[in-house]
Parts: structure tokens; sequence; C-alpha cells
């Protein structure tokens, strides 16, 4: 039933000519629709987490607040590339006090960094609640408009890169969860996230592309090496003033590389 | 199958023709967020924009449609991210930008309004004013591959989600049919129902599985007697015709194993534009000519709730196709979207309350005229295909 639209569609592309020779491959779909799907799951995992950390501030219960900020927000680092579409929700959701004129006392300073803020440097959850409520709020709404959303195909593969640069940017500094000190459970999140990515291309370019697949597989590897010293038995991380300078600077090389190699890809899959 | 696909070596010419990336005029945003890749402080831009501690300067740009570059300066203090914004979707950014630094960002931009950040989130933000330009035009009445990777990669994830949810919906019913309790499992199949519908326009091409899901009695020489009828409408028949779950827990599970064959064959169709753009239309003229006029679910007659969910699942399609059109045939995407509500509204117009009367309950003069809006519907669905076509 299938096969004869997808043959005459074959010889239409092989004889269109030059106008179609800058058009990326139907192979594309595969990935691009299971990265959507894993976006799916990932938000799916968020609503539920949140809810669970919301309700622990609104119960005042401090150290289980505490416990869950870091594991819920892995499932947004993961999406990062595809959850920053969205700029009203990306803000309200994710911005560092450094984004605004005060600070952490500006009143449009909400969000996880904000409960972050509170949890650990004010040591309370009070006041917190109304803060709870907006991020349960805006992570459902997140929900639904991902689950809507048809993924730019660009913005998928672009993602890789997107999200080692963030990490470079903002993990290996300390500067993101600089309350709590869970920065190392933010940067595997997105190396997972990043690694995802490049784990569904990579079969489109492994046979042509075999120097540079060796070469992004090994710094893959040799970041997961180095972040492995610092897993808890729990499954978490330590401080990240645990980080040993030795380590910090593998690191920085390591996901330096990977972000420039990474930016390649959309070029290789003909989506530059 | 890697047969039907166009050779790898083109993809090499891909980026030097980057520059001819498309944009559908005013369509979805996704056509919009051609993110740079490569960011060259030191490549020529059409505009170079300098962000402050308060403010961009310029803070109001008006540049030609089409793939333009900014060079972004940060003379702040701070870090910084520019973006273009349409309303709350990131069309395009730059992160990360030191003190000092610049970075260039290509963006393919149609023409409309937008908003640029400017530093801090309390910054006011400044304007984009994207103006028509022959490049843009070009762009955008262009019909490529890449247009279709979006929503051929969309379809499929519907596809794998609803013909799960298929599978799951299924496996309820026959729960309740071994469990012998006939209330539940007539309302578990009108349920199981509605995932199958949406995601028809595929489904019912995979013939064999199809005669054995979905075969009607009417259509075989022994009607409900005859060893080929099996699927839904066996259970229907049993559930509604006979008023019992006797015998029938082999036939679900029969559909179950055939739902989670379908759902597997589903993952793995590679769907192509032309297959794609045809799926709509050939719904559409299947329900007008067969389904409507005739009825399906003679037992249960809850007929209505189930075009509903076929004209959801055709909704999805041309949801999907609608955007790349508009750049083409803007007349035509609104003559599909005129047809697709007059349908809806056909329909929605014999609901009495919040629920639909069973369909022996639907007068013949009702049928035709629901029938006559679903033809309109099929035909101008049809005329994608020489429009978007690949071919």
């Amino acid at each position: 039933m299938i096969s004869p639209f997808l043959r005459s569609t074959a010889l239409g592309l092989a004889l269109a000519g030059p106008a179609l020779a800058a058009d990326p491959s139907l192979d594309l779909v595969g990935p691009l629709s299971d990265y959507k799907i894993f976006v799916a799951e990932n938000t799916a995992q968020l609503v539920s987490d949140a809810e669970a950390f919301t309700a622990a501030i609104k119960a005042g219960d401090l150290d289980k607040a505490k416990a869950l900020f870091a594991p819920t927000r892995t499932s947004y680092e993961r999406v990062e590339p595809i959850a920053e579409l969205f700029s009203d929700l990306d803000v309200s959701i994710d911005a560092r006090a450094d984004d605004y004129e005060k600070a952490e006392q500006d009143p449009g300073f909400t969000g996880f960094h904000r409960i972050e803020y509170g949890l650990w440097s004010e040591g309370s959850t009070q006041g917190l609640e109304g803060h709870a409520d907006r991020l349960l709020a805006d992570i459902r709404e997140l929900d639904s408009r991902i689950t809507a959303l048809t993924f730019p195909p660009e913005v998928v593969v672009g993602g890789a890169a997107v999200l080692m640069e963030e990490v470079a940017a903002t993990k290996i500094s300390g500067e993101e969860d600089r309350y709590s000190r869970t920065d190392l459970w933010d940067f595997d999140a997105n190396f997972e996230g990043a690694e995802k990515i490049y784990t569904l291309f990579r079969p489109l370019i492994a046979d042509g592309e075999a120097d540079f697949v060796a070469k992004v597989d090994g710094n893959f590897q040799a970041v997961r090496e180095v972040l492995a010293k610092y897993e808890t038995p729990e499954g978490g991380f330590v401080s990240y003033e645990e980080l040993t300078d030795s380590d910090r600077n593998i690191l920085s090389a390591k996901v330096n590389t990977l972000a420039e190699d990474l930016a390649t890809l959309r070029g290789k899959l003909g989506l530059g | 199958m890697t047969d039907t696909h166009p050779p790898r070596t083109g993809l090499g010419l891909a980026v030097a023709a980057a520059a001819m990336l498309v944009v559908a005029g005013g369509g979805a945003f996704w056509y919009a967020t051609q993110r740079n890749a490569a960011a060259n402080p030191e490549a020529p831009a059409d505009m170079t924009v300098s962000v402050g501690a308060e403010t961009c300067d310029p803070r109001d740009i008006t540049v030609p449609g089409g793939n333009r570059s900014f060079r972004i300066v940060n003379a702040s203090d701070r870090p910084i991210e520019w973006e273009i914004l349409d309303g709350v979707m990131v069309v395009a950014e730059r992160e990360n930008i030191a003190p000092g630094f610049r970075q260039t960002l290509t963006v393919q931009l149609a023409p409309g309004d937008y908003a640029i950040t400017c530093g801090l989130l309390s910054n006011p933000r400044g304007t984009l004013h994207v103006t028509p330009s022959d490049e843009a035009a070009v762009a955008a009445s262009e019909v490529t591959l890449r247009k279709f990777l979006g929503p051929l990669s969309e379809y499929r994830v519907y596809l794998v989600l609803q013909s799960a949810k298929a599978v799951k919906a299924a496996e309820a019913l026959r729960e309740a049919i071994a469990a012998g309790d006939l209330a539940a499992a007539q309302a578990a199949w009108k349920a199981a129902r509605i995932p199958y519908r949406q995601i028809e326009p595929l489904a019912s091409r995979m013939a064999d599985l199809e005669n054995a899901i979905d075969p009607n009695a009417v259509y075989l020489a022994g009607q409900e007697g005859d060893p080929g009828f099996t699927g839904y409408h066996r259970l229907e028949y049993g559930l509604f015709g006979q008023n019992s779950t006797d015998g029938l827990a082999p036939v679900a599970d029969r559909l179950v194993a055939d739902l989670t064959d379908l759902s597997a064959r589903l993952k793995a169709v590679e769907i192509d534009p032309a297959l794609l753009i045809g799926l709509p239309g050939a719904m559409a003229g299947q329900l007008a000519t067969a389904h409507v006029p005739a009825g399906e679910n003679r037992y249960a007659g809850n007929d209505l709730d189930e075009l509903q969910a076929s004209l959801d699942g055709i909704g999805k399609l041309t949801g999907l196709l609608r955007p790349v059109l508009a750049g083409v045939d803007p007349g035509l995407e609104g003559d599909i979207g005129a047809a697709q509500d007059k349908a809806e509204r056909d329909l929605a117009s014999l609901k009495q309350g919040d629920a639909w009367p069973a369909y022996d309950q639907v007068t013949d003069d009702r049928r035709q005229q629901l029938a006559g809006s679903l033809t309109a519907l099929q035909t101008a669905l049809d005329r994608m295909q020489p429009v978007i076509g690949i071919n």
C-alpha cells in the first residue's frame, strides 16, 4: 500500500535536479520524531516531579523541598533547547537573579532559582508558596505547549551544541545553581540531553563521517567518566564545590570541543 | 527502503546552499527558526546591534525579509543573550555573549513585526520590522523537502502515540470482556474506537491488518456468521447486537494482537510528502461516500462520535500541511480552512446538548448535507497535491 507512494516520490526527488540538491534526507524524520517522544516523556516527568516538589514547599517541609529541587530540574535541563523556545515560560521558570536589575530582590525574579534562593539562602519555605504555585502552573503550560509544537528540525539538531554551550557558559563556572551548589545535576542533565540528540542522528552520519563520530564519541566518554567520579550512591551528585580544579579543566576542554564539533551537525545533516 | 531516499552525497551541497533556506511567509513559526550554526564574529553582517546596560542601539530596526545577519555587540558589563521574538516564541537567539564580545546571528526572516530583547529582562524590548521582499517571497513559495520534515516528524509522533493509545484501550476492552461486565465492555468498546479512527487515514492502508481489525459484516459473504468477521465490529455485534460478552474473549485477544502489530508497523513506515498530502483528502472522501450515507456502527449506533474522531484525525493532517501551503497558495489554504470549518459545523449541529444521538436518528437529509460538506472538503484537499506535491 505504502511503497508505490514512496517510490513515485523517490523518483520525483531523483529527477528533480539541482533545485532539490540542498534538501536534507527523509531519513531525518525517524530521529526527529523519536526526539519529540523523548522530550514529551521528560516534560511529563517534569510535571509529576514539580507536583511533589511544590507540594513539599507548600507543606513547609524544608528538607524534602531541598532534596527534590535538583532531581526535579533535571527533566527541564535535559530538554532545554525546546523548552527555551517559549521565552515567557523560560524566563518565569528558569531565569537567574542577574537577569534582573534588582537581582534577588527584583519582583520579576521567579521560578526554580527564586525558590532555590529561598530554600538555601534564606533557609525557609516561608513566602515561597506563591512561587511554587506559579512554577507548577508554568510547567503544566510548558508541557501542553510542547505537545502541540511541531519541532523545528534545525532547533532539534542544533540543540546538541546549544546544550554543550550552556554547560560551558553556566555550569562549569558554577553560576547556575549558586545557592544550592547542585550544578553537577544540571550539568549531567544537559549532557544527557546533548548525547540523546547526537545518538539519535549518529547513524545517519556514521558511515560518511567516521573520524568525526570517533572524536565525538571519545569526548562524550571522557566527560561521562569525569562526571561519574562525582556521582553519589543514591544516583545524584555531590556539591559543585567538590569538583577539583583539574577535573574542571578537563571538563571545560572536553565540553568546549564537543560544543564546537556538535555545532557542525546541522550542516552535516543538510540543515545548515 | 534506503533506495527511496535522496542520495547522501547531496547533503554536502546543502551547506553551500544554506542561504537558499526557505521561510513560509506568515506561516508557522518554525520556518523562521533557522538559527545560526556558526558564530563567526568577523563575518560581515547586515546590521550591527550594540546592547548596552539599559537598551539596544539601534532599538527599532527595519530590514527586508530573507536571510539576514545581525552582529551583536555586548557593550554592557554582564553576559547577555540576544533574541528575536515572534510573540512568546523565540525565532532565533545567541546566548552567553560575554561583556565586550560580539557574535553574529543569521536568520531567515519572513515579513512581519518581531520584538528583540535588549540585555536585562527588565529592560524595554526593541522592535524588528521585516518588510516584504522578493527574496522572502521566493523563499516562502519554494516547495522543498526540508519544509516537510517538521510536519512528517510530527505526524509520525501522532501515529506512534495514538496507536499506543489504541492498543491500551483495546486491552481495557479485553479486560472488561474477560470479566463478563457487559456495561463496562460497551463503554470500553466506544472509547477504544476513538484513537483508531484518528489514525485511520494511514492505518486503513495496511490492507491485511485492516481486514482483520475493521471488517464490516455487510461486505462479507456470510455476513455476521462469516469466519472472516473479526475485530472491532465483531465485538460490537456481540456487545450491542447480542448484548453479551459470551465468546468474545478470543476476538478481543486477536484485536489486541493486531493493533500491536499495527502500532509497530506505523512506527516503522516511512512517510513521504506525497503520501502525507494525499491522506486527508482520501479520508474525507471515504467518509463522504461510505460512512456518512450508510453508517458503519450498525449495532452500537455511535457513528457521530466516531465521525468527530475522524475529523480530528483529518484536522491533525491539515494543521501540519497548511503552514507549508500558506506560502505557496494562500487562497487554497483559506479554502481548506473554510471547508474544514463547514464540515465541523455541520457535524456539531447534530449534537443534542452534550451528547450525540444514535445514528439511526439522523435523517437522510442531514446525512446528505454532511456528506456534501465532506465532499467539498475532499475537493479542496485534493487540490494540494499539484501545488505542494514534490513529485
